[in-house]
């Protein structure tokens, strides 16, 4: 992020060669990192669609820095570092919502997960009680049903 | 016809003894299933030792996951009826019995026991003395839902119901973990299924202790307000087996 902490401080539209490079870099560092975690299975390919689209974008703007200010322009910025940080912030916004979609999902897998256990069991017990009384209480058209549930 | 009760319970030791004899003395054929919700004392143990089903999940999940684990289990054993209580003895077996009846005589899909509909009326001295959040809790929820579906309902987080298939079925894809009962109620109204209310007559409770604090309960209002606006704009599914 220092590029971005240059460009701020040098409060100037323009982008110097100096930071494009330096971001240019640290967007290719970037992909490479990512690169580098679905290959050692820490990140699952459809996980890590956002995060390329994220280093491209960074990659996109260190080689034309004249797209940033076009942004700035059509988001009505003046200054182009406002807009990039809005466009940052926005992008981690919408980053978070992600994990979120992505964490219900899978909680409410985990439910279903521990909720077919549980039946699981208690199908089981069913089973033992009814061998050890022969008071059978359920009936065995219960892997029908199950078919149709899902 | 075979009929299921299910009791979720967690952390009930105390009175889940208590509760499965007086649904076994109240209704003598139903089935019994226990669904512990991750409890930490000796709710499956004791359940067990009472002879009937449990159901253990492994970790705590909410109240929802429970009563869910409960309707998918009469969903797929076949059930023809089915039916909740609370394991804390709050709630009469015998009124549960009345619930059973509306559904058996099919009168209604999903039927909701009500402490507030004027009990005294049929069942004679009401038991109940809810507590000042509990109060507030429950005339806001009851604004809303009524709001939301068009229909009168008093006792919206009701924990003693009766259901038929229809219900089972419905109940057992879509249920929320969080928000078990009052979007539960949206949900069959809005699906088109007939939900009706039936004066009962509750019990303080025997064991365990409410886990409504005031910040909770505040909190708990938040959401169940939120969580009805939002099922308001879930898609309305055509009635799967009518």
């Amino acid at each position: 992020m220092s590029s971005l902490v240059l460009a701020a401080s040098a409060n100037q539209v323009h982008l110097t060669a100096r930071t494009r490079i330096v971001a240019a870099i640290l967007a290719i560092a970037f992909m490479l990192l990512i690169l580098e975690l679905i290959r050692s299975n820490r990140l699952q390919e459809r996980y890590s669609v956002i995060w390329f689209v994220a280093g491209l974008g960074m990659l996109a703007g260190a080689a034309f820095p004249g797209l940033l200010e076009f942004v700035a322009e059509l988001m009505g910025v003046r200054d182009t570092n406002v807009a990039l940080f809005s466009i940052l912030l926005l992008l981690l916004l919408g980053l978070a919502l992600n994990f979120s979609v992505i964490m219900s999902r899978q909680a409410a897998q985990i439910t279903r997960l521990a909720q077919e256990r549980a039946l699981e069991r208690a199908r089981q017990q069913a089973e033992e009680d009814s061998g050890a009384n022969g008071s059978a209480a359920l009936r065995e058209e219960s892997l029908e049903s199950e078919e149709q549930g899902f | 016809m075979r009929t299921l009760v299910f009791i979720p319970a967690w952390n009930e030791q105390a009175s889940i003894s208590g509760v499965i004899a007086d649904v076994r003395k109240a209704l003598p054929d139903a089935d019994i299933l226990v669904v512990d919700d991750g409890s930490t004392d000796a709710t499956t143990a004791t359940a067990r030792e009472s002879g009937v089903l449990v159901a253990t999940l492994p970790f705590n999940q909410g109240l929802g996951a429970a009563l869910q684990t409960g309707y998918l289990f009469a969903l797929r054993e076949g059930y023809d009826y089915c039916a909740h209580l609370d394991a804390d003895g709050q709630h009469p077996a015998t009124e549960v019995a009345r619930l059973l009846e509306v559904i058996a005589a099919d009168r209604a899909d999903l039927v909701i026991g009500s402490r507030y509909s004027d009990p005294s009326a049929v069942t004679g001295r009401d038991d109940y003395k809810p507590t000042f959040s509990r109060r507030i809790g429950t005339s806001v929820f009851r604004f809303f839902l009524t709001l939301a579906t068009r229909q009168r309902f008093t006792d919206t987080t009701s924990g003693m119901r009766a259901a038929n298939r229809r219900v089972m079925s419905l109940f057992s894809e879509n249920y929320s973990p969080d928000f078990a009962e009052i979007e539960s109620l949206q949900l069959a109204v809005r699906q088109g299924l007939r939900v009706e209310e039936v004066p009962v007559r509750m019990l303080e409770r025997t064991g365990g202790s409410s886990f409504l604090t005031p910040v909770r309960s505040a909190f708990f209002i938040f959401k169940g307000i939120v969580v009805l606006l939002v099922g308001q704009f879930r898609p309305r599914h055509a009635e799967a087996d009518r």
